[in-house]
């Protein structure tokens, strides 16, 4: 350091009669400050890498001039630039370096590069569209709350419909979506098999079913990492039952699989028939009707109840 | 010895005259020549054999007319019962060992060889690996070139000294001579041939320092070029060498082998010579590529060969990683991994590392049998085989009916403008896939499994890989061809000239080691330092050492810097050996370290039991055991040269300076100073870390090296702090402060100048005071 400002007293008292503006002293203590300071910071390793890096490549592009002693060399040997040798197509570069920093496979870097370059079109193509259909978005998102609000009636008349037919009770409540899981165990009275149960509700008993066989996994985990053996037996009766249960889960039903594939508007449609035919009950109305006429109510669709 | 050969001339004619024995067809019927009848009593037919060889005609050889011989008569001459060559008795062995080289694929086409070789001065010829080119065509040679007749040798030259040795010993094995008599070697650093060799197999690189004293190779009747397509510098410089030596020697044959198919490239090279391609012996091989690239190479070529294990019938595996390290760390995980497997029902798993510096024992252990069963009708065992490029070309092992290819290899890389020469994880070239493909057919129809996309081996490999020329500093080269008598290095004909700054580079660095002047002569010292096998750096390091007291020292620290490294650092055990190497270790650097072992090592105590020593201390036995013997032939080319063997005493203060100072002088150009955190090397500017390995603190202004390396940071390795001061003196030339760019390394230099400044005023006005005193 000490060095570097007598090199710079002396460039000064020899540089020749060009008048630069004066720095002042002060200005010249900040400054001198600053670059000290700049000095002595340790540099971070992200620092370090890219400098060695910089100075790598800027070393790499830059080619061999004829100021150098082989260069002279060469020339007293009648060397006049192009290449060595006596073939035409002989090299005038040397080999580039291409430094490997991880184990991506021959193609990745290529492959990462196109991938990138295809997201970068992607949005584009994305933003192009965006332009293009204002009102189809309007369509698209009326349709999709359309579907939401449709799921949701399903699982609620589907539940009305699970009420009438295991107690023949009006509890049912409409709620959108599935159940909580948990404090109601699941109700399978008749018979053990999901199958017997009718098609237009199996649906949701699955739903119960698989939510529960999560649970238990998640019990049976805990379990076994907490090492702890002490689960009560009664508990252990109960998981052993409700073991057969779940088991169907693994079961083909074609059934449901067909039912499943339908629309919900088409799903609820069934299950509101089904609650008209079977048990004179008027999903729209909320009301069951004593009389297979259903004298009162205005119809089948949602529409019709206005 | 005119006369002799006049003489053994006239007795071939003679008995050629006998009309049945110049028959060859009739040949048969008079198994060896002219002692004949008594083949068949075996105790006479010894001494007979032997005495007739005495004579200077070689029984079944007599019939034998140079360059004009038939593979009918060399038949009859193979078939005993006594050997052509030295008239004894053929044994049981050679018997059993010819039937196979019968089978060889080129011995189907040794007429047509015989043809080509008689007309034609070069010949380039193709053989696949598995052929028996190496092993068969050397003796087809020897049996119409006759070279003993002529006082002369067929040498045939490997690219490896392993291989030299080896197929040597399998040849003298199979001519039933004693290797180094009539089949001999000839590497760096061992020599085993005698007077009465014929046939030499040597390194390229040996091949050339022969010619450094012998332009023209007068010693030799037909040179050998084997395995041309590797490409090796040594081979590349003795094309361009040979290109001129025929022209000035009609009488010498030369022939180009080359395991693949761009032998064309060769042909035009040597004036359109003819072309021979002998087909080998393979069977077709399935290719695969994967249909994404693969995140981790190594990761997918473990899970591949476990597949492979799992659902693949019979048949051995040949997985290729690119280094030491990452091959032991694959084994050990496919170990682990198929005894998990085999708990499922598959067959055993043996899974083999080979690569160059593994211990000769271990790497024999891959040509072991497959394991069986576990039990008898169980499902089938397999090897498998972890390599580097070594098993691409110059290793056969029967078996290998899998390859898993991940496309890369360690190759070397030299850039001048940086000057860094490394070894880099790059990917291989279409051609070397080819290869390693073809390894999987050698035994019966086999699979190959790419890590890569179809896609991606069209548009992302080289067609051929470059040529070590193009990869390789070039100074100890330029040195070598300048003492070839070569004085046009700008337009020597080489195959593939490398880049003009690869060679200004090293004209460059020869100048500053004054081995060469301006001009680009030769000076005293460049013609001494090209008589040493060695780095032109080296080379001068050691020829000045004497001027700082102590070549004995450097001596041995050349010869350690020209093996292996010393020092063994097992996964295992890592830290108990670093532990046992900081009781060699010295503050002042790895070479003054490395010179500690090996004092210790030549100590009472340790030669003791030296293996055990070695084994103890985590230090190569092979290495050392190798340096003790570079040392020696080291120090016979010093005495040739008269350089003096010299030490400071060891109680001497300048004892280790005096060895640092002595580095500089052959290193002074590979030099970095101290920049914050990082180190700088001189003139390049290039930033650089101390490599972990070192000794050395972190505090050292200024370090020697004797490796950049390139991986994924710059690391200097081999590291030895020096003082500016010495480099100043030692290295003027070079440290010309004026020409180096504005920074910290010239502003270091600048200081030390001033510094030696003072000391020099200091001391001019002590003196002056002291005059005026008295």
């Amino acid at each position: 350091m000490a060095e570097e400002e007598e090199d710079d007293y002396l460039s000064m008292s020899f540089g020749g009669p060009e008048a630069k503006p004066q720095e002042t002293s002060l200005q010249r203590i900040a400054r001198q400050k600053k670059e000290a300071a700049e000095r002595s910071r340790v540099p971070s390793k992200g620092e370090l890498r890219e400098r060695e890096k910089l100075a790598r490549e800027t070393a790499l592009a830059t080619a061999i001039d004829d100021s150098n002693k082989g260069a002279k060399m060469m020339a007293k040997m009648g060397f006049k630039g192009g290449a060595l040798g006596k073939s035409d197509d002989a090299r005038t570069q040397p080999i580039e370096l291409q430094l490997k920093n991880d184990r991506g496979g021959i193609g990745m870097d290529s492959e990462k590069k196109r991938k990138v370059r295809q997201a970068a079109e992607a949005m584009e193509e994305g933003k192009k569209k965006q332009k293009v259909g204002m009102d189809e978005f309007r369509e698209r998102s009326r349709l999709e709350r359309e579907e939401k609000r449709g799921e949701g009636l399903w699982w609620g008349a589907m539940k009305v419909l699970e009420g009438l037919e295991e107690d023949g009770g009006e509890d049912a409540k409409v709620e959108d979506g599935p159940d909580e899981v948990g404090e109601n165990v699941p109700k399978i009275k008749k018979g053990d098999k999901l199958k017997d149960v009718n098609l237009l509700y199996r649906p949701l008993l699955k739903h119960r079913l698989e939510k529960e066989r999560d649970r238990k996994m998640r019990y049976d985990l805990n379990n076994s990492l907490s090492t702890r053996n002490n689960a009560s037996d009664s508990e252990d009766d109960k998981e052993a039952s409700f073991d057969k249960r779940t088991d169907q889960l693994e079961d083909e039903d074609t059934e449901i699989e067909e039912y499943e594939a339908l629309s919900f508007a088409n799903r609820l449609e069934r299950v509101v028939t089904e609650l008209r035919d079977k048990h004179q009950y008027c999903f729209w109305c909320k009301f069951r009707y004593t009389d297979a006429e259903m004298e009162g109510c205005p119809g089948l669709t949602e529409d019709e109840h206005g | 010895m005119a006369d002799s050969e006049n003489k053994s001339r006239f007795k071939r004619q003679k008995l050629s005259n006998e009309a049945d024995q110049s028959n060859p067809y009739l040949a048969h019927m008079h198994p060896n020549g002219d002692s004949n009848g008594v083949g068949l009593d075996q105790s006479n037919g010894y001494g007979n054999g032997y005495a007739s060889n005495s004579n200077g005609s070689a029984g079944g050889l007599s019939t034998f007319k140079r360059h004009a011989s038939t593979a009918k008569m060399a038949k009859v001459a193979e078939d005993g019962p006594t050997n052509p060559f030295t008239g004894r008795q053929l044994s049981q062995k050679y018997f059993s060992i010819l039937k196979t080289r019968r089978g060889l694929p080129v011995h189907a086409q040794r007429q047509e060889f015989l043809d080509m070789y008689q007309k034609s001065q070069i010949l380039v010829f193709v053989g696949e690996t598995g052929s028996g080119k190496t092993t068969q065509i050397p003796q087809f040679v020897a049996f119409d070139d006759l070279p003993q007749s002529q006082g002369k040798m067929v040498a045939c030259t490997q690219p490896r000294r392993v291989a030299a040795m080896s197929v040597a010993q399998r040849v003298a094995q199979e001519m039933d001579v004693k290797l180094g008599e009539e089949v001999g070697y000839s590497i760096r650093f061992e020599d085993m041939t005698s007077p009465s060799t014929m046939l030499k197999y040597m390194t390229d690189g040996m091949l050339l320092r022969e010619a450094m004293n012998d332009h023209d190779l007068k010693r030799y009747s037909t040179i050998i070029l084997d395995e041309a397509h590797e490409r090796t510098l040594a081979t590349d410089i003795l094309m361009g060498l040979l290109k001129g030596v025929v022209q000035r020697r009609p009488d010498l044959k030369l022939i180009i082998m080359s395991a693949t198919l761009d032998a064309q490239k060769f042909q035009k090279y040597f004036m359109s010579a003819p072309l021979l391609a002998v087909p080998g012996r393979t069977h077709p091989v399935e290719i695969f590529y994967t249909a994404e690239p693969e995140r981790d190479y190594v990761e997918a070529a473990m899970r591949t060969v476990l597949q492979i294990h799992g659902t693949e019938p019979e048949g051995d595996i040949l997985l290729f990683l690119t280094g030491e390290e990452e091959i032991e760390d694959a084994c050990r995980k496919i170990n682990l991994e198929a005894d998990e497997l085999s708990r499922e029902g598959a067959g055993p798993l043996k899974v083999y590392p080979l690569y160059g510096s593994l211990p000769p024992a271990q790497q024999q252990r891959i040509f072991d049998p497959a394991p069986p069963p576990y039990k008898p009708g169980g499902k089938p065992g397999r090897k498998c085989i972890v390599s580097t490029n070594i098993a691409e070309t110059s290793l056969t092992i029967d078996g290998i009916v899998y390859v898993v290819d991940p496309g890369f290899s360690k190759q070397k890389v030299y850039n001048p403008r940086i000057r860094v020469e490394s070894l880099l994880v790059s990917p291989i070239s279409k051609a070397s896939a080819q290869q390693r493909a073809g390894r999987a057919g050698r035994t019966r129809p086999g699979k190959c499994f790419r890590l890569y996309t179809e896609d991606a081996f069209k548009k992302e490999l080289i067609e051929q890989s470059y040529p070590e020329i193009l990869r390789s500093n070039l100074a100890s080269t330029v040195l070598e061809l300048k003492k070839l008598g070569v004085d046009d290095l700008v337009h020597f004909d080489l195959m593939d000239p490398p880049a003009p700054e690869t060679l200004m580079r090293a004209l460059e660095e020869l100048n500053y080691l004054a081995c060469l002047d301006d001009e680009g002569e030769l000076t005293h010292l460049g013609t001494v330092a090209s008589g040493f096998p060695l780095d032109p750096a080296l080379a001068v390091m050691l020829i000045s050492s004497p001027e700082f007291y102590c070549s004995n020292e450097i001596l041995s620290l050349t010869a350690l810097l020209s093996v292996p490294q010393v020092f063994v650092r097992p996964a295992s055990a890592r830290k108990r050996a670093d532990e046992m190497k900081d009781l060699f270790a010295h503050q002042d650097g790895d070479h003054l370290t490395m010179l500690n072992v090996y004092h210790a090592f030549k100590s009472p105590a340790a030669q003791e039991n030296p293996k055990q020593w070695c084994h103890d201390h985590f230090l190569s036995y092979r290495a050392l055991q190798q340096a003790d013997n570079v040392r020696l032939q080291l120090k016979r080319i010093m005495e040739r040269e008269d350089i003096e063997l010299v030490s400071t005493p060891f109680e001497d203060k300048k004892y280790y300076e005096n060895i640092r100072r002595a580095l500089v002088a052959g290193f002074f150009m590979q030099v970095a100073k101290k920049d914050n955190k990082t180190y700088t090397t001189v003139k390049d500017n290039q930033s650089v870390l101390l490599h972990p390995s070192t000794v050395l603190g972190q505090d050292s202004e200024w370090v020697l090296y004797n490796e950049f390396v390139l991986t994924n940071k710059n690391y200097i390795r081999t590291v030895t702090a020096v003082r500016p001061e010495w480099l100043l003196d030692i290295g003027q030339a070079y440290y010309d402060v004026d020409s180096f760019p504005k920074g910290e390394v010239k502003n270091g230099l600048i200081a030390a100048q001033r510094a030696m400044q003072r000391a020099r005023d200091r001391e001019e006005r002590q003196k002056m005071m002291g005059g005026r005193g008295r």
